[in-house]
């Protein structure tokens, strides 16, 4: 705890701080061609992307997480300090469980393991009808099959017609059509709603 | 009096048949939709439209001669025995063909359901009642012997068959939901900038147009600093592994004023810190 306060201020000080400011021609070149011209992706035409993985998580042996993919493919994945992970927010390596499904992004290393560069745990996105609404919970009409949405007050935004989003939930409108990133609960019929994407 | 309330179950079937009929045989959007209904997917795209239209003469017919007279035992015999093919259609359907539309009252697609099923079911009670105990009496003459009974029967029966058709909620059911929802205010209470405005804001910025080739991940971390929110990404700068880190203004929408520093993983030195120099303070 002591630790991540320590290194919060050190980040803090760096970006508030003002020292060293420095003009935008500090990062050299800005030109678009210098910036593509980095790292292109190997990807060959047909084939997988060899930098993505998707599945339901088997094992977890230190930070190494094994993946059952959907289409039988078993994959390796090496956490590390750097990897962002999303399990309905932000979050931290120990919040993952046997079980969650997710896909991966990183870089292939030469034994096949996927170094993660970021990781999003249980995300889904979806398009469905509001069926009906309860207390912080949303009923969904998901093409015809019926799935239960949970709000979770103040992490739930909200985004209508496009505008910047909101911790408003409250003027969905029963029968309207909304587009949701959330997070499904494993093995269940129930997302937590991460954010909903409604006209209004 | 069970006479005449059976004679006018021929009556409520028969409107039933002629409602569908009226749907299968004449709007064009139901004969559209049929390849994709259940109907399409058991019998195959190109017989499912005669299949459907076929059914939809079926109905017509069965339903013109039990609402005209005469009115023998065989008619709803025959109206009671298709409500029951109905039944075992629309079971079969659902295990065949699940979440396909089931094409039977109107034109929008619906899902089998087990209400779908119930209202068949329903439909072939009526039909077998009407044919036990009608005795091939009239509806007609049921309803000028006793007609606030009679209406009563038929409109308790018409409102248990709308409440069975998902086809209708959007009718009944759903300004009934919105009016709980109004009263009741079940989605109140979310407070706060939620983490996605400050990072809409963030890929708005100039900051971060600068250093978006050097991100390798989604956000990381963040934390509210009043009146900053800060959200942090792994970065590349240089071939080192980094943090960048972005101070966002939490309650205002300022994308101008969203400044960036990229800070080394290894020995916490500030690599570069941009920021618009109007708002360099």
């Amino acid at each position: 705890m002591a630790n991540t306060m320590d290194r919060r201020r050190l980040l803090s000080t760096a970006v508030l701080g003002g020292a060293g400011i420095a003009g935008a021609t500090a990062l050299g070149s800005l030109a678009p061609e210098a910036a593509f011209a980095a790292e292109p992706v190997k990807v060959v035409p047909g084939q997988p992307d060899p930098n993505f993985a998707e599945g339901r998580v088997t094992t977890i042996n230190g930070s190494v997480v094994l993946l059952a993919g959907s289409d039988g493919a078993l994959y390796r994945i090496q956490v590390t300090n750097g990897t962002s992970i999303w399990k309905f927010q932000p979050t931290t390596f120990d919040r993952l469980e046997k079980g969650d499904g997710m896909y991966v992004r990183g870089v292939r290393l030469p034994d096949g393991t996927l170094a993660a560069d970021s990781l999003w745990a249980n995300i889904v996105n979806l398009t469905a009808h509001i069926a009906s609404v309860g207390r912080n919970v949303l009923h969904l009409d998901h093409h015809g099959r019926r799935l239960i949405g949970h709000v979770v007050p103040g992490t739930t935004a909200a985004v209508y017609n496009g505008t910047p989003a909101i911790s408003d939930i409250s003027l969905l409108r029963v029968g309207g059509h909304v587009q949701i990133i959330g997070a499904w609960h494993p093995d269940t019929n129930e997302i937590s709603i991460a954010t909903v994407y409604a006209a209004n | 009096m069970l006479q005449s309330m059976a004679a006018l179950q021929s009556l409520l079937i028969g409107v039933v048949l002629i409602w569908s009929a009226r749907i299968k045989l004449l709007d064009r959007r139901a004969a559209d939709q049929v390849g994709t209904s259940a109907l399409g997917t058991l019998l195959g795209s190109g017989r499912a439209v005669p299949a459907y239209r076929l059914l939809g003469g079926v109905e017509l017919v069965l339903g013109i001669l039990l609402v005209v007279p005469p009115a023998p035992v065989a008619e709803p015999v025959a109206a009671s025995t298709l409500a029951a093919g109905f039944v075992g259609y629309l079971w079969y359907a659902r295990r065949a063909a699940p979440g396909s539309s089931c094409g039977c009252l109107s034109a929008k697609a619906t899902p089998v359901t087990g209400r779908s099923i119930a209202r068949a079911g329903g439909l072939a009670l009526a039909g077998l009642l009407g044919a036990v105990a009608a005795g091939g009496g009239y509806w007609l003459s049921a309803v000028v012997d006793q007609p606030a009974a009679s209406v009563a029967l038929l409109l308790a029966e018409v409102a248990a068959l709308v409440a069975l058709s998902p086809e209708f909620d959007a009718a009944w059911l759903l300004p009934l939901r919105r009016l709980r929802a109004r009263l009741t205010h079940p989605l109140r209470g979310g407070s706060g900038i939620p983490l996605l405005a400050s990072v809409q804001q963030l890929q708005l910025s100039g900051a971060y147009r600068q250093v978006a080739a050097l991100l390798t991940s989604d956000v990381r971390e963040h934390w509210l600093e009043q009146p900053w929110r800060m959200v942090c990404y792994s970065a590349r700068y240089q071939g080192r592994p980094a943090t960048a880190i972005f101070a966002v203004p939490a309650a205002d929408a300022a994308p101008e004023r969203v400044r960036v520093a990229l800070v080394d993983d290894s020995t916490g030195a500030t690599l570069l810190s941009l920021t618009d120099p109007a708002y360099a303070s």
